[in-house]
C-alpha cells in the first residue's frame, strides 16, 4: 500500500476535532479526491484543512475565483470519476443553484456541505440558523429531488459524510449535509474506526466491467422499478458521447417524452425513501406528546424527553437524520395518535413544522419552538411539554 | 449528567483558545469524558475581546453534552484582561464546595471588584512567564497547572500528556516547569482556603 493511501485515514481512536474538520475527514475517508470551493464563514476551515490534506493523498483542493466556478469544478471532477464536494454557507448555495440544477439533470453525484449561518442576505455570519432547507430542496430550476442529512454532533459530521457520499453514488442526486455555524465550529471527540471498517462502509466510484448503453436512470418496464446505473466516467467506454441538458432517456439522448423523464427524476428517489430515510425513534412507544427535531435541537430534545419522563409525562422524540426527502408515511404513523406535536427548530418559520402539518390531522396541535442565532436549552422544550401535558 | 462549566476570557493572542483546547483534550481524550469546546471567532480571536468555553460531563457514562454552551453560574472562570474582568459578577460563579473558582492575572488586570467576593486566585502569569522563562507564552502552562489542581477534573498525567501534544518538544521541559509553578500556586491557595474555612 502506498503512503498516500495510508494518509487517507486518521489513526484509529479518539480525536478532538472541530466540526468542519470532522466533516472533511469523513469525506476523505469516503474517498473524496477533489474539493472545489470558495472560502466563506462559517465553512472556511473545511477548505483550509483540505488544502493541506488532499495533496497528501494525491487529491486536489482548488480555491476557485467564486462560487459559480467552485460548483462547476466539482461537477467537472465528478464527471471524470473523482468523488467530489464543496462546502459553503447560505450565500454560496444561492450562487451555486444553476449548476446544481444541471448536475441533477445529468445525475452527476456530488456532496454539498452547507454550514448554515443566519440569513437572509449576508445575515449574521458566525451564528447558526437552519434556514436553508427551503433552498436545498428547490436548489435550482426544474423538478428534481435532493437528499438532505442533518448531523447533530462532530461524530456524525464524520460518519454521516460517508453516508452522504454513498447516497450520492447510489442515487445520483445532489446530497446536502446540513451543518451550521455552531456545529461547524464546535470541538468534540470523534471516534475514528479502523480503516478496514471504514472501507467496508464506502461505496466506490467504479465503472462496471461491461459497458451498457443505459448510463442514466430509467424505469424498467417489466418490473416497474427505477434503475439507477453507476455514474458514467468520462474518458472510459462507459460514458455517453454527450451530456445533454435536455430531458433525456437512459442513453443520454433527448427524449420525446419529458413526462417520463420527470417521473424518473422524482421517483428514483421517492421509490427508495425507505432506504434513504434515517431516523431515531426515542421513547415513542407510548408517547402522547411527540417531539420532531433534526440537527442541534435533537441534543436538547433528548434531555427534555428524559426529564419530562421522570415527571411522568409520556413524551417521545422522532429524530430526523434524513430531513429530505421528508418521510411522509413514517411521520404520519408516528403522530397519528399524538395529543400534540412539538417541533423545535433553529428558524422562525418552522420549515419542517410545515411538513409535519401536511401529514398530521388538522385537529392535532403543532407547536413550533423557533430560535434564531442561538439554540434551545432543554428548559425551553420542557416548558412547552409541560404546558401541553396539562 | 454532571456538567462542569468553564469559561475563559481575555484578548486574542493570549492563548485563551489554546488553553480551552488543552482543557478539552485532557478531559475528553485522556480522561474519556464527554466534552465540548466553543470559541470566539474571527476578529475577536485575533486581538479583540476573546473567549472560549468548555463543558465537561463528569459522569463517565455520559455520551454527549446535550447543551454544548457553558452556562452561568460557572464552575471555573479564567479571566485574563481588564475588559473581560468588568463583565464578571459574583453571581457568575457557583458557591458550592470545591468549585466556583476564579483564576485571574493581576499583570493585566489592576482592579477586579468581583474577585474579592468569590473564591479567587490571582497569579501574575504574564509577569512570571516573562521573568522565569523569557516569554509570555509560558503563561498558558502556568494557568494549565493551576487549573489542573483547582478544578481536579482530570489527573496530572492527563494534563502532562496533553502538554506533550500542544507544546514543541524543545520547550516541553520549560513548559512542565511552568506547569509546576501554577500547580504550586494552586496547592498553596487550596491550603489557605482550607485553613481559612476551618
Amino acid at each position: 500500500m502506498s503512503s498516500s493511501s495510508d494518509k487517507r485515514f486518521l489513526p484509529e481512536g479518539r480525536h478532538l476535532l472541530m466540526g468542519n474538520i470532522a466533516m472533511v475527514e469523513g469525506a476523505i475517508s469516503a474517498g473524496l479526491t477533489f474539493f472545489g470551493g470558495y472560502p466563506i464563514t462559517p465553512s472556511t476551515e473545511a477548505i483550509e484543512h483540505l488544502a493541506k490534506r488532499l495533496p497528501e493523498i494525491g487529491g486536489c483542493c482548488m480555491q476557485m475565483e467564486d462560487e459559480l466556478a467552485s460548483i462547476n469544478s466539482v461537477i467537472g471532477a465528478s464527471l471524470v470519476g473523482a468523488k467530489s464536494m464543496t462546502a459553503t454557507s447560505g450565500p454560496g448555495l444561492s450562487l451555486m443553484t444553476e449548476t446544481i440544477s444541471m448536475a441533477a439533470n445529468l445525475e452527476i453525484p456530488f456532496v454539498f456541505c452547507d454550514v448554515q449561518r443566519t440569513g437572509p442576505g449576508t445575515g449574521l455570519v458566525t451564528e447558526p440558523h437552519h434556514n436553508d432547507l427551503g433552498l436545498m430542496r428547490f436548489s435550482g430550476n426544474g423538478e428534481f429531488q435532493v437528499i438532505a442529512i442533518a448531523p447533530m454532533n462532530c461524530q456524525e459530521l464524520f460518519d454521516l459524510t460517508i453516508t452522504a457520499f454513498n447516497y450520492a453514488e447510489t442515487y445520483r442526486c445532489p446530497v446536502f449535509l446540513m451543518s451550521d455555524a455552531y456545529l461547524g465550529h464546535l470541538h468534540e471527540v470523534v471516534n475514528i474506526p479502523p480503516k478496514e471498517e471504514i472501507l467496508k462502509r464506502v461505496i466506490k466510484r467504479e465503472s462496471p466491467e461491461d459497458a451498457p448503453a443505459r448510463v442514466f436512470s430509467y424505469k424498467d418496464r417489466e418490473t416497474g422499478e427505477y434503475v439507477i446505473p453507476k455514474p458514467p466516467i468520462m474518458g472510459t467506454d462507459y460514458c455517453p458521447g454527450l451530456f445533454i441538458h435536455l430531458p433525456h432517456g437512459p442513453e443520454g439522448l433527448p427524449t420525446p417524452k419529458p413526462m417520463e423523464f420527470m417521473e424518473m427524476m422524482i421517483e428514483k428517489i421517492k421509490s427508495n425513501i425507505d432506504k434513504i430515510t434515517m431516523v431515531d425513534k426515542y421513547k415513542l412507544e407510548d408517547a402522547e406528546i411527540v417531539i420532531i427535531a433534526y440537527g442541534l435541537p435533537v441534543r436538547t430534545s433528548y434531555r427534555a424527553v428524559e426529564i419530562a419522563r421522570q415527571e411522568g409525562i409520556k413524551v417521545g422524540l422522532l429524530r430526523l437524520i434524513t430531513v429530505w426527502p421528508f418521510p411522509d408515511e413514517l411521520v404520519k404513523e408516528v403522530v397519528k395518535d399524538a395529543k400534540a406535536v412539538i417541533v423545535p427548530e433553529l428558524n422562525y418559520t418552522g420549515i419542517i413544522a410545515e411538513q409535519v402539518q401536511r401529514v398530521t390531522k388538522l385537529t392535532t396541535p403543532i407547536i413550533k419552538i423557533g430560535k434564531v442565532a442561538e439554540f434551545h436549552h432543554p428548559d425551553d422544550i420542557l416548558k412547552v411539554i409541560k404546558e401541553v401535558a396539562k | 449528567m454532571v456538567r462542569y462549566e468553564i469559561r475563559i476570557a481575555g484578548f486574542g493572542g493570549q492563548g485563551v483558545i489554546t488553553l480551552s483546547k488543552m482543557i478539552t483534550m485532557a478531559s475528553a481524550i485522556y480522561e474519556g469524558l464527554a466534552a465540548t469546546q466553543t470559541e470566539a471567532y474571527s476578529a475577536s480571536a485575533r486581538g479583540g475581546k476573546c473567549w472560549a468555553e468548555v463543558v465537561v460531563d463528569l459522569d463517565k457514562d455520559a455520551k454527549i453534552i446535550d447543551y454544548p454552551k457553558a452556562l452561568s453560574p460557572y464552575d471555573f472562570l479564567i479571566i485574563l484582561s481588564a475588559e473581560s474582568a468588568k463583565d464578571v459578577k459574583k453571581a457568575h460563579l457557583k458557591t458550592d464546595e470545591n468549585t466556583g473558582f476564579l483564576l485571574w492575572d493581576p499583570t493585566t488586570i489592576t482592579k477586579f471588584g468581583a474577585a474579592k467576593r468569590v473564591k479567587s486566585l490571582s497569579i501574575p502569569v504574564q509577569k512570571l512567564a516573562l521573568e522565569k522563562f523569557g516569554n509570555i507564552v509560558f503563561g498558558n502552562s502556568i494557568l494549565f497547572g493551576a487549573f489542573t489542581v483547582l478544578a481536579g477534573i482530570f489527573s496530572e498525567e492527563s494534563a502532562l500528556e496533553t502538554m506533550k501534544r500542544f507544546v514543541p518538544s524543545s520547550t516541553l521541559e520549560a513548559n512542565i516547569e511552568a506547569f509546576e509553578l501554577g500547580k504550586q500556586e494552586a496547592q498553596e491557595y487550596l491550603k489557605q482556603l482550607k485553613e481559612g474555612g476551618s
